[in-house]
């Protein structure tokens, strides 16, 4: 992003002590959905967040080269099939009852309740990836068509200079049929 | 290339079969078996005459006292519910300070000598039965993805639609 900008010591230097801290505090975030504050969306924009930081910070590629976007995409398909999948575990675990999204029936333990506070969890994780993911698959695709047009925009300019320039070639084609 | 491609097709259709099952699967509007309809059950009281006090659709009084006495409003009116033998409804006045108009509020059905007072507001069971059937304390969590779970894969597919819209729209490989 940052072409020819002046590093800023101050604003790399944070961001890179920020950046763990607000992963770490995503993941506390998601995790404590069930006990406390937060959840699943709550969490996944705050881990997208550490990736819009560091591209603010440094720049678009590094931040693409950290989270490709092979792994972008199939994140972002992936929360949503672990929700739908917990919900098809619940069918299959409720035995021809069909509660689908039932969590208490899935035997992660003994106690119906406990399962559906796990259920819950699991759920919220799904929920976490799929919107880091998206927010992030989504800041990357503005970030990168700002980029490419203001490159096409240099390469217009600079054709443009060229194509002055090259109203000179005449005289290079009219000098090799010269030769 | 291939191979991933038709694994893809393939997950896609599970998951169109998932949602279609489920847009099958939602509790039709005013279901009297759907969960949040359910009532919660709230006391029960003993008394000879209360059978018959409550087919002349007189609120007992050791019935109102014991809803008094456990911080619930007493009941106004009561009507037998038609066509069920032993079951009545409780209705609450617009009077009480925090019911604008008149509901249908306690559900009361008749066991042996005894008599069962419910209460029909999906409100109450959310709150009081939460903690209870989810073994989570955080009532907007449960009620969040369990309670509406539903709710919630919806909202999720929402937000993930988005996402491949934007994709579409400016991750073009090829110009036009």
């Amino acid at each position: 992003m940052r072409n020819g900008g002046e590093r800023n010591i101050v604003v790399e230097t944070v961001s890179r002590v920020m950046i763990p801290f607000i992963q770490l505090f995503a993941l506390y975030v998601i995790i404590h959905g069930a006990g406390g504050p937060g959840g699943g969306f709550q969490g996944g924009v705050v881990f997208a967040s550490a990736f819009i930081l560091y591209v603010i910070a440094f720049n678009l590629a590094g931040g693409r080269e950290r989270f490709p976007e092979s792994v972008n995409t199939i994140l972002s398909s992936l929360g949503l099939y672990i929700y739908a999948g917990i919900g098809l575990l619940a069918i299959i675990f409720s035995l021809g009852m069909a509660q689908y999204l039932n969590y208490g029936f899935i035997p992660f333990t003994s106690r119906f309740e406990e399962n559906r506070a796990l259920g819950m969890d699991f759920v919220e994780i799904g929920i976490g990836i799929t919107v880091m993911a998206i927010t992030a698959s989504i800041f990357f695709d503005l970030a990168q068509k700002d980029a490419e047009e203001k490159e096409e925009e240099g390469e217009g300019s600079r054709s443009w200079n060229g194509s002055s320039q090259k109203s000179s070639p005449n005289t290079t084609i009219g000098s090799s049929s010269s030769s | 290339m291939n191979g991933l491609r038709a694994i893809a097709l393939i997950l896609i259709f599970l998951l169109c079969a998932l949602f279609i099952y489920v847009a099958e699967d939602i509790p039709v509007f005013g279901d009297p078996n759907a969960p949040p309809i359910k009532s919660v059950e709230l006391l029960t009281v003993k008394g000879d005459q209360i059978v018959s006090l409550l087919d002349k659709h007189i609120v007992p009084e050791n019935l109102s006292e014991a809803l008094v006495k456990r911080g619930f409003p007493p009941p106004s009116r009561v009507e037998k519910i038609a066509g069920i033998e032993g079951e009545w409804n409780a209705f609450i006045a617009k009077e009480e300070p925090h019911y604008a108009k008149e509901e249908k509020y306690y559900w009361i059905k008749e066991e042996g000598d005894r008599v069962k007072v419910s209460r029909y507001a999906f409100v109450i069971r959310w709150i009081e039965k939460g903690l209870e059937e989810t073994a989570v304390p955080n009532m907007v969590t449960y009620g969040l993805a369990d309670y509406r779970g539903y709710d919630t894969l919806g909202e999720t597919s929402v937000i993930f639609t988005a996402g491949v819209s934007v994709i579409l729209l400016l991750r073009r490989r090829s110009r036009l």
